[in-house]
């Protein structure tokens, strides 16, 4: 698969007349490659795509840029780094020689032992700055296109910052003078990050910046002399030689503030009209050159120098450049005898606040400069001076404290102190000066008056009902510390801003009191959900107080802990009745599910595929009927393809539980008849799609309460079928039971949450267009992590998501887990599988014993081809419309690839009919939209080995992996797989883990999920019987193959063909 | 006209207050007696006949064009302190910090005078008198008219470079300051009596940053600052706060800075607006 990368080229040289500065864009996709040699030129990059290919490609994705222009650039990228040593001839091992060749690391690819900086040529397309932007503003905020690439994002994000700095007007135009006499002088929109939080951002940038993003190095030709004759290099010999085109690229602040600035300037430049006449030469010459599409300045070298002077000057005022330090003043707080203050002088590191050094250290610097965390300044007193004198500018009374010629602290009057707080520390920090307050009086949030509360369930609490009211008190609390409503009003009547209480600062506002008073005359009742949501994240206020702290007692806190996933929820026992063994994390799960149950919340239990959550939702009905609360019958709603498997599942692990399906012709037409069926009925199963059939039925049933497996069924709120779910949902009574099953991880995907979480517990998300609105938009259009982060804290105490490679998991899960998929047949499928079966039994009945042997064997692999789909034995070699609606079993299949896909995890699928991995290969394809290698009998070596390399090195090779049993089943190492798919059954299960083994084997880092295909009544049921039972039979068929099918009499073969109705199996 | 008028036209055209070293000039010009000779100099300078201003090195040459047709050559110049003084006004300078740090931000201090008093030698001229002159215009008064011309253009020159005094006292602003800049170094190596070793051990930034990792790797989500685009309720624009250009404002055009500001602060209005839209727009 391709992905697009984006690389900003800057001294860019190759388009004549064109600009100098450009976003490179250029993509790659993985394929087998032979390591190159060092040349005297860069190679060129062995996976890129050519501009043509890179075009249509673009188009296709309609990310095609309206201006740019084809060109090829140098990028230094790490690579792979081959040695082979060659001794010489005459075998003296001192003399050996190396020689060594090198490949371009892609984006995902493990990293290996060696690797080295090296220059690839590359082809790609160049977008001149106005361009780039216009072309990144179109692009996703968030990661939703897996095409593009990382530095992609990074980049789109880069561009989001120049339109809030344009927003605030944080430019100023500039001049830059040109040394070198061939070129222009400019005029320059520069973007000013005078102010603090934008400083942050920067630093954030460059920290976060990939490298790949400003890794275009010019090449320089090594002019060796003797350049033809060297064709390979080592290392050390081309390191010097090209150092600059070999050496990696640094992350440095100017590298992010030119891309910064390139961007701002081409969107002012657009834009700007020469409006006034009227001005003086120089500032006219300016202008214009503001507004011209190069920026070039018409004016004397002269004249350009004081300009250029006289901007610089302009803009320095309030701003100085960046550099790794600057200067910060904190505010040290009078002890309790005293009242004045001190300001201390530091000098503090840009990228981490955190790091400073006191102003003594400064002045004792010698000319190595100063460390300050893990930076070295080099010329702090000069920083940390020019620091203060613009800090004297804003406030004019440290001039008192700079009367020393090595001053490092003064002292500041309280009237001082409190207009260096108020007003001159805004000003300061939009000044490139750094201030640190104390914490009580920084203007945080924890500066603000607000509660502390201790609550705790009341003594009679029956269970947990969350409507139920606590007992609870509250305090004052203001800057970290308590206070008293008393020692509030003693305060307020000092009449200071800043008032000392018990040792330290704080600062009281206007209406801090009357706020307090109106809470304290009319305290609200708190109950159980409203602790829930003041703990479900920080910065929570009651009755616009903001709430500092909240304290639990010991058994309201149990609750809470558990409530947000802070401990993990109490395993419960194997209930009794339930002939299974529940691994330790499925206890927990089953605690977890009776937990929320006693608060009647709708759970969501979204474990890991794998993790068995078909049992624990059984063993906790198991559990309710045990306790008495299981009066009336629950309605499972789950895909058609699934409810064999629940039958299965259900019968095996609790017998006890009676069960009905409400699936077929048979099944009840009228409440009455349904009321009537339903007596001593525990779970009524049924598929979607009847659901919203028969809607009018189930709605006037009084359930228990609607169980829903695969929940992203109804992940479309719009869907006939999720309206109908939830008007069911809507209409339960009492406290009713609401769960959903999903193996996606459905609190990724916001669009769907709403749908799920107003079927479990519709008040907790409100409608739909509010959450459109509040969540939604923010969240999938510009990836706004604190909306997220609201969502997540709101839907998570009813989501429980385990991974299997989850730490507490891990150790609980055997390394392979064996799943079988209980399918049935679709209405064709039966039919075509009774039709087979009858003509062909009376065929073999009628045929002479040496043809019968063949028959039967002919008989076998039809009727498995009807298991896995009608096609393969129509004989249809193209997909029809209804490809998926004809096979129950394809419909499964896809169900688990799609967890498979959405899980980021890879699979093989095996098959033995080669006909069959055609079609499915074409279904796949176009249902992922991606390419699905299939190797079978037919494949040539070359063609084998290059899907192997490609499905286990490619970082973004395809995810599904198609192979036939024969000959894919042996020898081959596939460890990126960690999920084996048996779409078809095989006699002999030593085929079958030969197979599997091509993932579960020496270098699999995952646990293995193998899924084994059964078609529930049909020769594939026979067959896993067989392998089950390990009987005679199938002894008989290790051994011998498929002889033994001659000894079969034709009762005996009709036995194991003939399709047991499921009714029967029950 | 009267004298305080001359001052305050030219203080007027630029946006706020003059920076007190330009008034100090203007004042010592102002100290002039012969008002009608200056108010004619004025003219001068307004109408542009102060063709051109050079420094060359510690004298300002001007041309300026008089009643003949060749403009009258003019120099203008200053008592130059030398070495031993300079290494005197240097000492002293680095008493206080507060000097350096005015210096370094661009800012006459305005007790400079104090670190110039130890020589018993002044930065400013104490009267008209001190700055010397010569015009080739055949007037043989002192200043002549084309000479305070360029008086009065200097005020401007100060405002667009403060360190153009110590310029014509003998010392330029790089020399100043990185003597005063080894003068701190020289301190801090007495004051040491203790040696402070710095570990100059893998500082180099290529040893920092050398992990294939982070060539392709960006995890972060949009900052919030970002993802809803407003412009911030206080006036922060940068046209808008940075106040005026310190550039000798040419006389013939005297509103031209402010009409160059106010247009920049009406377009970071449109701009600023245009860039919230954008932000808006939703291209899904």
């Amino acid at each position: 698969m391709n992905l697009l990368h984006a690389t900003w080229l800057t001294a860019f040289a190759d388009l004549s007349d064109g600009p100098s500065t450009v976003l490179f864009l250029w993509a790659d996709t993985w394929q087998v490659a032979t390591p190159k040699e060092p040349k005297n030129s860069p190679c060129t990059h062995p996976y890129t795509l050519s501009t043509k290919e890179l075009e249509i490609w673009l188009k296709k994705k309609n990310l095609f840029p309206k201006e740019s222009q084809e060109t090829s650039a140098c990028l230094t990228l790490p690579s792979k780094f081959a040695i082979d040593e060659i001794i010489n001839k005459d075998q003296k091992i001192s003399k050996q020689e190396t020689k060594w060749s090198t490949l371009p690391l892609i984006a995902g690819e493990a990293l290996p032992k060696k690797y080295e900086w090296w220059p690839w040529k590359t082809e790609g397309l160049a977008l001149a700055p106005w361009e780039a932007s216009q072309w990144l503003k179109q692009l996703p905020l968030s990661q939703t296109d897996y095409d593009l690439s990382e530095e992609i994002l990074w980049l789109t994000h880069l561009e989001r910052w120049t339109l809030r700095l344009i927003a605030n007007g944080l430019w100023l135009p500039q001049v830059k003078s040109s040394k070198e006499a061939s070129k222009h002088h400019c005029a320059r929109w520069v973007p000013l990050l005078n102010q603090e939080n934008e400083r942050q951002r920067l630093e954030e940038f460059v920290q976060t910046m990939p490298l790949a993003v400003m890794c275009g190095v010019p090449w320089r030709d090594p002019s060796m002399q003797s350049c033809n004759k060297i064709k390979t290099k080592s290392t050390k010999s081309i390191g010097p030689l090209n150092p600059i085109a070999s050496s990696c690229v640094n992350k440095e602040r100017n590298l992010v503030t030119n891309v910064l600035e390139e961007i701002v300037d081409a969107q002012l430049r657009k834009d700007f009209e020469e409006k006034s006449n009227n001005l003086d030469p120089l500032l006219s010459a300016w202008q214009k050159a503001l507004g011209s599409a190069d920026g070039f300045i018409e004016l004397c070298d002269k004249d350009i120098q004081r300009l250029e002077e006289a901007t610089k000057n302009w803009k320095k005022g309030f701003y100085s450049n960046l550099k790794d330090a600057k200067t910060c003043l904190q505010l040290i707080p009078p002890n309790d005898a005293e009242n004045l203050w001190n300001l201390h002088f530091l000098l503090q590191a840009e990228a981490n606040p955190a790091n400073t050094i006191s102003a003594k250290k400064v002045w004792e610097a010698d000319a190595k400069g100063v460390i300050i965390g893990d930076i070295k300044v080099l010329d702090p007193s000069e920083i940390l001076l020019e620091g203060l004198g613009r800090a004297l500018n804003i406030f004019p009374a440290i001039e008192r404290g700079l009367e020393d010629p090595t001053p490092h602290s003064m002292q500041l009057s309280p009237a001082e102190a409190f207009i260096f707080i108020k007003t001159a520390t805004n000003q300061l920090r939009d000044n490139g000066i750094g201030v640190i307050l104390p914490e009580s009086l920084s203007s945080g949030f924890s500066s603000r008056l607000g509660l502390t509360i201790n609550a705790e369930l009341k003594e009679k609490f029956k269970g947990a009902i969350a409507g139920e009211s606590l007992d609870w008190s509250w305090e004052l609390m203001i800057g970290g510390i308590e206070l008293t409503m008393k020692e509030l009003e003693v305060l307020e009547k000092k009449n200071s801003p800043l008032v000392n209480h018990k040792g330290t600062w704080i600062e009281l506002r206007p209406n801090d009191l009357k706020k307090v008073q109106q809470f304290s005359s009319n305290p609200p009742l708190l109950n159980l959900n409203e602790a829930l949501t003041l703990t479900a994240n920080q910065g929570n206020t009651l009755l616009k107080l903001p709430v500092h702290r909240f304290t639990s007692g010991p058994r309201l806190r149990n609750v809470l802990e558990q409530y947000h996933h802070q401990q993990s929820p109490e395993p419960l026992p194997n209930p009794k009745g339930f002939e299974g063994n529940l691994r330790p994390y499925q206890q927990r799960g089953l605690g977890w599910l009776a937990f929320l149950y006693s608060f009647h919340q709708g759970a969501c239990l979204a474990d890991d595929m794998g993790l068995g959550k078909t049992i624990q939702l059984l063993a906790f009905i198991q559990k309710l009927k045990n306790d008495g609360e299981l009066i009336k019958p629950l309605l499972l709603i789950a895909p058609t393809s699934v409810i064999t498997n629940w039958r299965r599942e259900a019968k095996a692990f609790t017998p006890e539980l009676s069960l009905l399906e409400h699936y077929g012709i048979q099944r009840a037409s009228s409440v009455e008849q349904l009321s009537q069926s339903l007596k001593k009925i525990d779970i009524c199963i049924t598929s979607y799609s009847l659901a919203f059939r028969d809607k009018e039925l189930f709605q006037d049933i009084n359930w228990q309460g609607v169980v829903i497996d695969e929940a992203q069924a109804i992940k479309n709120p719009k869907a006939k079928q999720s309206v109908a779910i939830r008007d069911i949902s809507q209409r339960l009574k009492q406290n009713p039971l609401r769960i959903a099953l999903t193996g996606t991880p459905i609190e990724n995907r916001i669009s769907e949450l709403w749908a799920l979480m107003n079927f479990l517990n519709p008040k907790v998300l409100g409608e739909e267009d509010f959450f459109n609105q509040r969540y939604k938009l923010p969240i999938e259009q510009y990836g706004d992590i604190s909306s997220l982060n609201d969502l997540k804290s709101l839907v998570s105490p009813f989501i429980l998501r385990r991974l299997k490679t989850d730490k507490s998991i891990i150790s609980d899960l055997p390394n392979k887990i064996e799943l079988n998929e209980w399918v049935t047949l679709s209405e064709e499928q039966e039919h075509l599988y009774n039709k087979t079966v009858e003509t062909s039994l009376k065929e073999i009945a009628s045929s002479p014993l040496g043809q019968r042997h063949g028959k039967m064997l002919g008989l076998l692999t039809r009727l498995k081809q009807i298991c896995n789909h009608p096609a393969l034995i129509l004989k249809e070699s193209e997909i029809t419309k209804d490809f998926l609606e004809r096979s129950t079993k394809v419909q499964r299949l896809e169900q688990i690839l799609e967890e498979v896909i959405e899980a980021n995890d890879r699979a093989l699928l095996f098959t033995q009919f080669t006909e069959w991995g055609y079609l499915l290969q074409s279904y796949l394809q176009k249902r992922w939209q991606a390419e699905i290698p299939f190797l079978h009998g037919g494949s040539s070596k070359i063609q084998r080995q290059q899907m192997i390399d490609r499905f286990q090195n490619d970082p973004r090779g395809p995810r599904l992996f198609l192979l036939s049993l024969k000959a894919g089943g042996l020898g081959l190492n596939l460890t990126r797989a960690n999920h084996v798919f048996h779409i078809d059954r095989w006699w002999n299960p030593a085929v079958e883990n030969q197979a599997t083994d091509r993932a579960y084997r020496i270098g699999q880092t995952k646990s293995v999920i193998v899924h084994k295909f059964i078609t529930t009544g049909s020769i594939e049921e026979k067959i896993n019987q067989m392998i089950l039972k390990k009987s005679q039979l199938s002894e008989n068929i290790i051994d011998s193959g498929e002889s033994w099918l001659s000894k079969l009499s034709v009762e005996e073969l009709s036995k194991l063909v003939l399709l047991e109705s499921h009714t029967e199996t029950t | 006209m009267n004298d305080s008028e001359i001052t305050t036209a030219i203080s007027r055209k630029g946006l706020g207050k003059q920076a007190w070293w330009v008034e100090q000039w203007m004042e010592l010009i102002n100290s002039y007696r012969y008002k009608k000779r200056l108010e004619r100099a004025w003219i001068y300078a307004r109408e542009g006949n102060v063709t051109s201003i050079r420094f060359e090195g510690r004298r300002i040459h001007a041309r300026v064009q008089g009643t003949e047709k060749k403009p009258y050559k003019v120099k203008l110049w200053l008592d130059v302190l030398d070495d031993e003084n300079w290494t005197y006004v240097i000492d002293a300078l680095a008493k206080k910090a507060k000097w350096s740090a005015q210096l370094l931000a661009g800012v006459m201090p305005k007790d400079i005078e104090q670190a110039f008093a130890t020589t018993g030698k002044r930065l400013f001229p104490f009267n008209l008198q001190e700055v010397k002159s010569e015009c080739s215009c055949p007037d043989q008064a002192n200043p002549c008219k084309h000479i305070s011309a360029v008086y009065f253009l200097m005020g401007e020159q100060f405002k667009e470079n403060p360190f153009l005094l110590f310029q014509l006292r003998g010392k330029g602003k790089n020399s100043l300051l990185s003597d005063l800049a080894q003068k701190r170094l020289s301190v801090s190596k007495e004051s040491q009596a203790k040696t402070h070793v710095l570990n100059n051990t893998s500082m180099t930034k290529n040893n920092i940053i050398r992990s294939p990792e982070i060539w392709w790797s960006y995890k972060q989500n949009l900052d919030d600052d970002l993802v809803v685009i407003t412009s911030s309720t206080e006036a922060k624009a940068g046209p808008l706060i940075a106040g005026e250009i310190p550039l000798a404002s040419n006389p013939q055009f005297p509103a031209s800075q402010n009409t160059f500001i106010k247009n920049l602060i009406s377009y970071s209005e449109t701009q600023g607006q245009k860039a919230m839209l954008s932000a808006m727009s939703i291209n899904t």
